[in-house]
């Protein structure tokens, strides 16, 4: 077991690095940099300042050497100044993070409570009328774009009911009924789709799970079905289930950023497309490296999580 | 191990193909939404390929009648430039079928070779090719696609590649899990006892039993890379003008001329979110026909 | 007892007297601004920082101008500016001396900075010697986008702390209006300048509160303030939102007070159409859509391929499509009535792009067929325009005219981040370009876009004789003989097809109707954001 942790962990660090390289070469790989910004907004160019501020910068030097400098940065922990505002990055991110991390949190929150029992229940009666119903439905929510459907629901909000949660946002701790109601809208658009994949996902387990034998045995042992159903299968289906979330993770950011941008909300998601315009590298690359880091985190604790929940592996039957 | 649910869930087959005359005739029956799908997808189809002659308008004509309800001139209305909506829509389709397929082609092309090359030789090989993958699959697509829109510029082809590196490690992995399946048949090994040639045995006796999760890795990718095009152009980072893009009519330009003509965001939208769903829904079944375990009871 | 003769209509005048004395408490009482509240508006767009020196967007000007004054200011009262609607700020006179060439400014001896240093002429020093690129100036710009207007000035001198004196090379009349810009504020000399992006220390009526970049400004009454009575509220504050119809919802449920920056025609109507108690101010602007054409690349250099363009590009379709009914037509300079030096009415309607499309169209092709381009030979163009939704729209207009008379158009969409830099480098064929100018003066104007050589000349256009005719004008102290002469330019300029303007567009102010002196100007949208006058009824 002890093995497999640290393999795991390697890899995890092996695909870090990578990934910070694929970052860094893309970004510079772009046309313009960040003194071509800094003097857009001024909207003029004058090469003996713009020389003076790439070598400010540091942008002159040779492109591993900018890496190199920047990877050393980010494993002390210092994650550079935002070109843009000239201010530590850190402190550009800090205050974004709790906005993109409730979102997150609540849209999985919300897809998990929707499509777990959804996907249970259209696997029990699988070829019923319910299962058609709730699998259209659910890849109803894979089909519609994500913005599409936060659009349709502002426009629905506004023209018939009214109702219109706080366009600025309004941290939890200021007023928790405000927040959760400006937080439901965005939850929603954003979880429906991660609900759509898990109700699948759960479906297809439970399916599998429910032909194994150890469940036709509590069957013939007599058990009442409802409780063979959650005792034994949804335990157990609940591992791919797990698997997913791991990797939807990296799958909600997508939907994220479009939502922190049709709902206004100060996330660090919408941020990282400022940033990615205006050529902001440190908080592009900063900022990119943190998805990163949590995604593969996220994924590692997952396969661990069902190493260590596996029954097959825990009653012997690999 | 971990992921074995999961490939079985996305992908899995075993078996051969099925004999051809039966098949659809199965197929349509036993999957009435799956026939559904397939309609979708034959429209869109159509729509694409016969677009000048559905259309009723130039889709990049400017006019004066701006903001117009639809009606017998204009059977979709107009946008905030005059132009009728619903021929822009009738040619969008041939954008998002064209970016989709192309896409989702090229990256479960070179992502089935890399997992049919990575399965198939083992060892080392297989060990690095996983890791990038890996890393390819660690980063959310949305954020791949937009540094590389943004690193390419927005353009017709710049946005197949973009959409196409997030397909490529999905593809990898499917064709990679039946190639380590297949491997082990006994038949393979049959072969390579009596000589022949690694290549041989690869693309004659394993390629064409990796087809059934190709094929549905295919459909399955094909909407997501639609969504991931509206998405992008939705962002301004895909698609670019003149080119009728249904993800950026619905761009926040749209989103502003929404109350005065809601038509301009009713539209577009259902129409990306009916293509997906027929491609969802032919997708779905067409695993569900191809894995051998999920059929019958 | 009867009452005497002469004493009979008493009551009667006593009512009428007490009736009188009601009315004038009720009217002055309703016109009495209140004091308190903070007031809370949505800007164009986050701001790159709070110095006004070293940005060109409104966005700047809107999110720092609170907190800082200038010598003189355009009275916000006033809604055509002009030389004539000039008041003291911290200068309290000023004298032209030397037929112009002089500048003598008595500064206000009660001004403090924010943070309780006195205000003196050093600081004026401070501020335009560095903006002037002086090379004896202690501070020193990252970026000086406006160095080019004081380039006629040789020195600023102290000769006491509250007397600043600006020495020119030769008259120029309009540096007044430039030192009135909201992009000319004095900065104290005792703050680095690298300071002031993400801070504000001034002297102005509101002082920094908090600054969250690329989301809130937010500022709180200045209680020293050398106005007295001044400002009338306790805060003010800006929040960014992104998204117009994000915007629009914000303003229609109240959270917003005022919003209106960036928007178009239809965002003020459905704005309005939601909420019919909002307040629409609609005015004109300085701000142009205009086409650049590469003057320097083939086959843009031939005369008649320049004409056949700015022929093609009908401007009544441009008024009702992308603008949706919102704009005006005019020259090089603003038109009249709302600007000050612009062509006579008469005149804009014969210029190109305004007359008969089918007619123009066809001279267009015509010209083309002359400059070797037809049917078998089709002219192919790029059109370049900023990736952002407004410049995008007007683009994809330009690319259907432009196919309409056989060019081959396409759209190439650049990122904001290298718009600038390739224009300047001239990196494009045809490009449609957005130019706001500080002010509405002929100097600003002309000096920064048409001059040769000149960074926002993106055209490459160069004329020694517009050259000249340029710094004639500037020193011309008769504004009658000086507004013939720069409508004698703008006419040039339009025949030579510097910079074929589609149409000036208007500016949008939209707010509850408890939002009292929220000052527009017809001329500019750049001069007017102090915002000392405005307060809530309620």
């Amino acid at each position: 077991m002890r093995v497999y942790v640290a393999k795991r962990l390697a890899i995890a660090v092996v695909t870090l690095l990578g990934m910070s390289m694929l970052i860094f070469v893309l970004m510079r790989l772009a046309p313009g940099n960040i003194t071509d910004i800094i003097f857009e907004s001024a909207g003029y160019v004058d090469e003996a300042d713009r020389r003076r501020l790439a070598a400010e910068l540091g942008i002159d030097r040779p492109i591993p050497v900018q890496y190199g400098r920047w990877l050393a940065e980010f494993l002390s922990g210092d994650l550079g100044k935002s070109y843009r505002y000239d201010l530590p990055a850190w402190e550009v991110i800090k205050p974004r993070l709790p906005v993109t991390v409730e979102l997150a949190v609540l849209a999985l929150g919300f897809s998990i409570l929707f499509g777990v029992p959804t996907g249970v229940i259209s696997a029990i009666r699988r070829g019923r009328p319910v299962d058609y119903a709730l699998r259209v439905v659910s890849l109803a929510g894979l089909s519609m774009p994500s913005f599409w459907l936060a659009m349709v629901v502002i426009l629905l909000l506004v023209r018939s009911l009214g109702l219109i949660p706080s366009m600025t946002y309004v941290s939890p701790f200021e007023n928790l009924g405000a927040n959760l109601f400006q937080f439901m809208l965005p939850a929603l658009a954003v979880g429906y789709r991660s609900s759509a994949l898990i109700m699948r996902i759960t479906r297809s387990a439970m399916l599998e799970v429910l032909r194994e034998d150890y469940i036709r045995t509590a069957w013939a042992k007599g058990q009442r079905e409802t409780l063979v159903v959650w005792r034994h299968a949804l335990k157990n289906a609940s591992l791919p289930v797990i698997t997913l979330i791991g990797i939807e993770f990296a799958f909600l950011i997508g939907g994220l950023i479009v939502t922190e941008t049709v709902f206004n909300l100060p996330g660090v998601a919408r941020y990282l497309v400022d940033a990615i315009q205006v050529r902001d590298y440190p908080i592009v690359q900063n900022l990119a490296m943190l998805i990163a880091v949590v995604t593969v985190l996220a994924n590692l604790t997952v396969d661990l999580l069902y190493t260590w929940l596996d029954p097959r592996i825990k009653y012997g039957k690999a | 191990m971990a992921t074995r649910a999961l490939d079985l869930a996305a992908s899995g087959t075993l078996a051969g193909p099925a004999p051809r005359r039966s098949t659809l005739a199965l197929f349509l029956r036993k999957n009435p939404l799956g026939a559904v799908g397939g309609l979708l997808m034959g429209l869109l189809i159509v729509t694409a390929v016969l677009a000048e002659v559905l259309a009723t308008h130039n889709p990049i004509r400017t006019s004066t009648q701006v903001l117009a309800a639809p009606g017998a001139d204009h059977w979709l209305g107009t946008d905030n430039l005059g132009r009728d909506l619903y021929s822009r829509v009738v040619h969008g389709s041939r954008i998002s079928i064209v970016v989709g397929l192309a896409a989702t082609l090229l990256g479960a092309g070179l992502g089935g070779l890399i997992g049919l090359l990575s399965g198939y030789a083992g060892g080392k090989t297989d060990l690095v090719a996983q890791r990038l993958m890996d890393i390819m699959q660690a980063l959310p697509i949305l954020v791949l696609a937009l540094v590389m829109a943004a690193a390419l510029g927005p353009s017709l082809t710049n946005t197949i590649v973009a959409i196409s590196v997030v397909i490529v490690p999905r593809a990898a992995r499917v064709v990679r899990s039946s190639v380590l399946a297949i491997r082990e048949f006994v038949y393979v090994e049959a072969a390579r006892a009596l000589g022949v040639r690694h290549a041989r045995v690869a693309l004659r006796h394993i390629l064409p039993n990796t087809f059934g999760p190709f094929i549905v890795l295919v459909t399955a990718q094909l909407g997501g890379a639609i969504l991931t095009e509206a998405t992008l152009s939705f962002l301004g980072l895909g698609i670019p003008e003149p080119y009728p893009s249904w993800g950026r009519m619905l761009s926040i330009a749209a989103a502003e001329y929404a109350e005065k003509a809601p038509w301009l965001v009713i539209y577009p939208g259902l129409a990306i979110s009916l293509a997906v769903f027929g491609t969802n829904l032919l997708g779905d079944a067409l695993r569900d026909t191809l894995d051998p375990r999920l059929r019958g009871s | 007892m009867m009452r005497p003769r002469s004493l009979r209509p008493l009551p009667l005048l006593l009512a009428a007297c007490v009736v009188l004395l009601l009315l004038v408490v009720a009217r002055t009482s309703a016109q009495q601004p209140k004091y308190g509240g903070v007031l809370v508006n949505s800007p164009l767009s986050a701001t790159p920082s709070l110095s006004p020196h070293e940005e060109s967007t409104i966005a700047t000007v809107q999110q720092a101008s609170p907190c800082l004054n200038n010598l003189v200011y355009f009275d916000p009262a006033k809604k055509q500016e002009s030389v004539d609607t000039l008041i003291p700020e911290l200068a309290e006179k000023w004298a032209w001396q030397d037929s112009h060439r002089t500048l003598v400014l008595d500064l206000r001896r009660d001004v403090r900075w924010h943070d309780g240093k006195p205000f003196t002429a050093q600081d004026v020093k401070y501020t335009f010697d560095a903006v002037r690129g002086a090379p004896d100036a202690k501070a020193k710009l990252r970026v000086n986008p406006r160095k080019l207007w004081y380039a006629n000035v040789e020195a600023i001198e102290v000769p006491d702390p509250h007397t600043v004196v600006f020495r020119l090379n030769r008259p120029q009349p309009s540096l007044l209006l430039m030192l009135a810009a909201g992009y000319s504020p004095v900065m104290p000399a005792h703050v680095p300048w690298a300071d002031f992006r993400n801070k504000c220390i001034g002297t102005g009526p509101y002082k920094l509160k908090e600054n969250k970049p690329g989301e809130l400004v937010e500022y709180v009454k200045n209680p020293d303030y050398f106005v007295k009575g001044r400002p009338y509220l306790d805060g003010l504050k800006f929040v960014v939102i992104r998204d117009r119809s994000t915007q629009i919802a914000a303003l229609q449920s109240g959270q917003l007070d005022v919003a209106g920056s960036g928007w178009n025609r239809t965002n003020a109507e459905n704005a309005k159409s939601g909420k019919p108690q909002l307040v629409v101010v609609e005015a004109d602007s300085n701000v142009n859509d205009n086409v650049l054409v590469n003057f320097k690349k083939a086959p843009f250099t031939d005369k008649r391929v320049r004409q056949a363009i700015n022929l093609a590009l009908d401007r009544k379709a441009y008024l009702v499509g992308p603008r949706q009914g919102a704009a005006t037509f005019g020259g090089a300079l603003l038109p009249r009535p709302a600007g000050v030096w612009g062509l006579p009415a008469a005149e804009v309607a014969t210029l190109a792009g305004m007359g008969d499309p089918v007619k123009q169209k066809a001279e267009a092709k015509k010209l083309l067929a002359d400059a070797g381009f037809g049917p078998g030979n089709p002219l192919k163009v790029v059109v370049s325009t900023r990736a952002l939704a407004i410049y995008v729209d007007t683009a994809s207009w330009m690319v259907d005219q432009l196919q309409q008379v056989g060019v081959e158009a396409t759209l190439e969409q650049i990122e904001t981040g290298v718009w600038h830099p390739k224009m300047t480098r001239l990196e494009y064929q045809i490009a449609l370009n957005l130019t706001g100018v500080g002010i509405d003066d002929p100097d600003a104007q002309l000096y920064e876009n048409y001059r040769c050589g000149s960074q926002r000349n993106f055209s490459g256009y160069c004329s020694e004789e517009i050259d000249r005719l340029m710094v004639e004008q500037s020193q011309v102290l008769d504004p009658k003989k000086r507004l013939a002469l720069v409508n004698e330019i703008d006419r040039k300029l339009q025949a030579d097809g510097a910079r074929p303007i589609l149409g000036w567009g208007k500016q949008y102010a939209v707010h509850w109707p408890h939002v009292k002196g929220w000052a527009v100007h017809e001329n500019s949208i750049y001069n007017v954001s102090r915002r000392q006058d405005v307060w809530l009824d309620r």
